[in-house]
């Protein structure tokens, strides 16, 4: 350590430590290529290793443009050649394993459960809600609706973890019922402008819904299988909330919805049921 | 099976009087354990939330987790109200997760703030919250990048400054033709790249501060002065610290166009000059590679720290340390020096949320996401803390017509003043991403003081203003011998007394 200076040339080892291992690992992809590719391509070629450090370019789709390494200057880009080849010396790339090492084996999807995370047709505040049974819906926070149901399993969330969310959960089953719009109004307030205010899970697990309408009154939304699995059953509550009588339109002609008004028992809630083909 | 590991780190060349015991406890079952944020309670248990959406709750004395929360997205964040009530930052919206009912568990998740733009882009993370001497909650909103394009539905109003359009903005197949134009790092919705200001009931929200790339270190200092880290990038030639004031401008333009009566258009385009002329300058500057990558949280050392008491540390993610920060403030500007903490130590990397326990123990949640990092809870517990070596200040002041480095130590000082050596350099304010060190040159310092305590070393140099001052005192010991913890500073010079 005598001739640490402040002007002495690190290590290429502490080069590559500071300067390139944010973005590469020795056997595989991390947001760059692996150690063994890049001294596939530049083994026997230190000069287009050079190069590419000095002045790299837009070379592949899907990953991020590296930096340039150009502040570490000529010879020092020449050690780091010389040291990329013998770190990969002997090493293979890492299979690319696209299984999640956290998945929950086939069928053992724990139900209810809610999870937010990025989903397909939805804006990118989407909950997914595994409901008892074999159903599954994807609630919109930004819009405060229902999007759309599906059976079977719950979601694929691997793509998403594994990429910080660069892509989207995938949906383990068949979308059922798909809604393009609020399927009824609540009172004269038929643009549903609406501010999320969170959720509550009951004792049974089943999440519950709350937003603000336009009129200022708080609305909560309780979305249940039916017994015999073949649709839902949406319960909406809220003080004061007058509900419109329009009947929803059977959008797809796939379901068929009909819609409970409120009763003198409970006069400020509304069930909705929807069942499907 | 429970792994505990212990170690004792002493530095080799000249060993350090106070070392530092590095635990790693175990990760709970089943759970990746990337750690997105930590809060040490009360009764001794830490709560952490995790990259797949759990909040979980560590008890020392056991070493057992138990899960209390889970369904979030990406918390980044975490601070506790209560042992029961927690507000977390999420990718959508800052929460408030309660348990109502008394039974361990939460039911009650409180949307207290979403009101900013998600455009679907991987990189829109959310940091924080911090709380700050007002009670208020600060949060800070990472830009998008051009490593991929937004979603077909975003949340927020669209922003049409900039090159592409909406539809040029929607990621496809095609997006890496197009992702050049898309500036590396974009605000195409609302307060990404912003410092936002919301109150407890989430009822005043306040865009604060604007300027910021991906801004996740946030913190207070004792003084109630607002810390943002931000990282090494495009507009960032190193990664820098700001004391954030309301209103201000930081550095990186594609907030810009959030800024209330905004008319200059796409602020990409602006001349370098005027941006140069409109932002807050740096406090601190983190040597890309010879310091930190990726600075991040800020934290207080307790009482118990001995000379660290009342000093700040950040978390950094790429390197084996973390940073400690001594600020100065010189004509009403508060600059600092920044100096590696925990070099030598079993640490590791990926250092990113901090939290101290009610015995002072340092808790340290890791992650890594898809960069650079590392996993699980680690405790740092120090040793012999009152006897350790350390810089305790640095004060930049007049001497004559030069100037004169003013550096305190928690011990005096019986060898080595004449070793001590340096040299200045400085980075870029520029589009491209990162800076190479520019103005590089040698320090000549005047003959250092020793004050009569031997507590203090003053060092006549001809400071450089803007330029960063790194000031290697390796050659210093203690009268037991000991190195200082800590024996090279960064002092960013942005304002000459």
């Amino acid at each position: 350590m005598s001739c640490a200076t402040a002007l002495a040339a690190d290590p290429p080892a502490q080069t590559f430590q500071t300067n390139c291992s944010a973005c590469h690992s020795v056997d595989h992809v991390l947001v760059g290529p692996s150690l063994v590719e890049v001294a596939g391509i530049y083994r026997n070629n230190p000069d287009g290793f050079v190069q590419w450090c000095l002045k790299p370019e837009h070379k592949r789709d899907g990953f991020v443009d590296m930096p340039s390494m150009a502040h570490l200057g000529e010879p020092a880009l020449r050690e780091l050649h010389a040291y990329v080849i013998a770190e990969a010396s002997g090493k293979k790339e890492q299979a690319k394993s696209d299984t999640d090492p956290f998945a929950a084996p086939a069928g053992t999807v724990r139900r209810p459960q809610v999870m937010r995370i990025f989903m397909p047709d939805a804006s990118p505040a989407a909950i997914a809600v595994a409901l008892p049974g074999d159903l599954s819906f994807c609630f919109d926070a930004s819009e405060c609706r229902l999007r759309y149901v599906w059976k079977g399993g719950f979601i694929d969330g691997w793509p998403y973890f594994k990429a910080n969310g660069s892509s989207l959960a995938k949906i383990d089953g068949k979308v059922v019922y798909h809604e393009e719009s609020r399927p009824f109004s609540f009172g004269s307030d038929k643009t549903f402008v609406s501010k999320f205010l969170g959720y509550r899970t009951g004792k049974d697990g089943i999440p519950t819904f709350r937003y603000r309408i336009q009129s200022g009154a708080t609305v909560e939304e309780t979305i249940r299988p039916l017994p015999d699995g073949q649709g839902i059953e949406r319960n909406f509550t809220g003080e004061g909330i007058m509900f419109s009588e329009d009947q929803p339109k059977d959008a797809e002609g796939t379901s068929n919805t009909r819609v409970y008004l409120p009763t003198p028992q409970q006069p400020n809630s509304v069930n909705l049921t929807t069942r499907w083909k | 099976m429970i792994r505990h590991l212990s170690y004792f780190a002493a530095l080799t060349l000249g060993a350090s009087a106070a070392s530092f015991q590095i635990d790693r406890l175990p990760n709970p079952s089943g759970v990746d354990p990337q750690i997105g944020g930590v809060a040490a309670l009360p009764d001794g248990r830490v709560a952490a939330v995790f990259h797949r959406g759990e909040l979980m709750f560590f008890d020392p004395a056991t070493q057992k987790w138990s899960k209390f929360a889970e369904g979030l997205q990406e918390p980044l964040g975490i601070l506790a109200e209560s042992p029961s009530t927690f507000v977390v930052m999420q990718r959508a919206e800052l929460t408030r997760i309660k348990d109502s009912d008394g039974d361990g568990k939460a039911d009650e998740y409180e949307t207290i703030y979403d009101g900013f733009g998600m455009s679907g882009n991987y990189h829109e993370f959310a940091f924080g919250p911090a709380k700050g001497p007002d009670g208020f909650y600060y949060i800070s909103l990472n830009l998008g990048s051009n490593g991929a394009g937004v979603r077909e539905e975003v949340r927020g109003k669209w922003s049409d400054l900039g090159v592409l359009d909406f539809k040029q903005m929607v990621n496809d197949p095609n997006w890496g033709k197009r992702s050049k134009d898309a500036g590396r790092m974009y605000s195409r919705v609302p307060y990404r790249g912003w410092v936002m200001k919301v109150s407890p009931d989430g009822k005043s929200v306040e865009p604060f501060a604007c300027g910021f790339r991906s801004p996740e270190g946030i913190g207070f200092d004792p003084q109630g002065n607002l810390l943002v880290t931000d990282n090494e990038g495009d507009w960032r030639g190193t990664s820098p610290l700001h004391v954030v004031k309301r209103g201000s401008f930081n550095g990186h333009p594609a907030s810009l166009v959030w800024r209330e009566g905004w008319d200059k258009g796409d602020p990409r385009m602006l001349p370098v000059p005027e941006l140069d002329a409109m932002r807050n300058k740096e406090t601190g500057r983190f040597p890309q590679g010879d310091l930190a990558n990726s600075p991040t949280q800020p934290v207080i050392f307790p009482a118990s720290w001995g000379p660290y008491a009342g000093q700040m540390v950040f978390g950094e993610m790429n390197q084996n340390r973390m940073v400690r920060y001594i600020p100065d403030d010189v004509g009403g500007f508060r600059q600092c020096a920044l100096l590696p903490m925990f070099d030598g130590t079993a640490l590791g990397n990926g250092n990113h949320r901090l939290s101290f326990g009610p015995d002072g123990g340092l808790w340290v949640g890791k992650t890594h996401l898809s960069w650079a990092g590392a996993e699980g809870l680690v405790k740092i517990t120090p040793k012999d803390i009152d006897t350790a070596f350390i810089v305790t200040s640095v004060k930049l002041e007049k001497a004559g017509d030069k100037q004169a480095f003013r550096i305190h130590f928690s011990q005096p000082v019986s060898a080595g003043a004449d070793g001590i050596a340096g040299n200045r350099f400085s980075y870029l304010y520029r589009q491209d991403y990162g800076s190479p060190k520019i103005d590089e040159a040698a320090l000549a310092f005047g003959a250092p003081q020793l004050s009569e305590d031997k507590r203090e070393i003053v060092l006549p140099l001809e400071a450089k203003q803007g330029a960063i001052h790194r000031i290697d005192l390796a050659k210093l010991r203690a009268v037991d011998g000991s190195a200082l913890e800590g024996s090279v500073l960064y002092y960013q010079a942005t304002m000459l007394p």
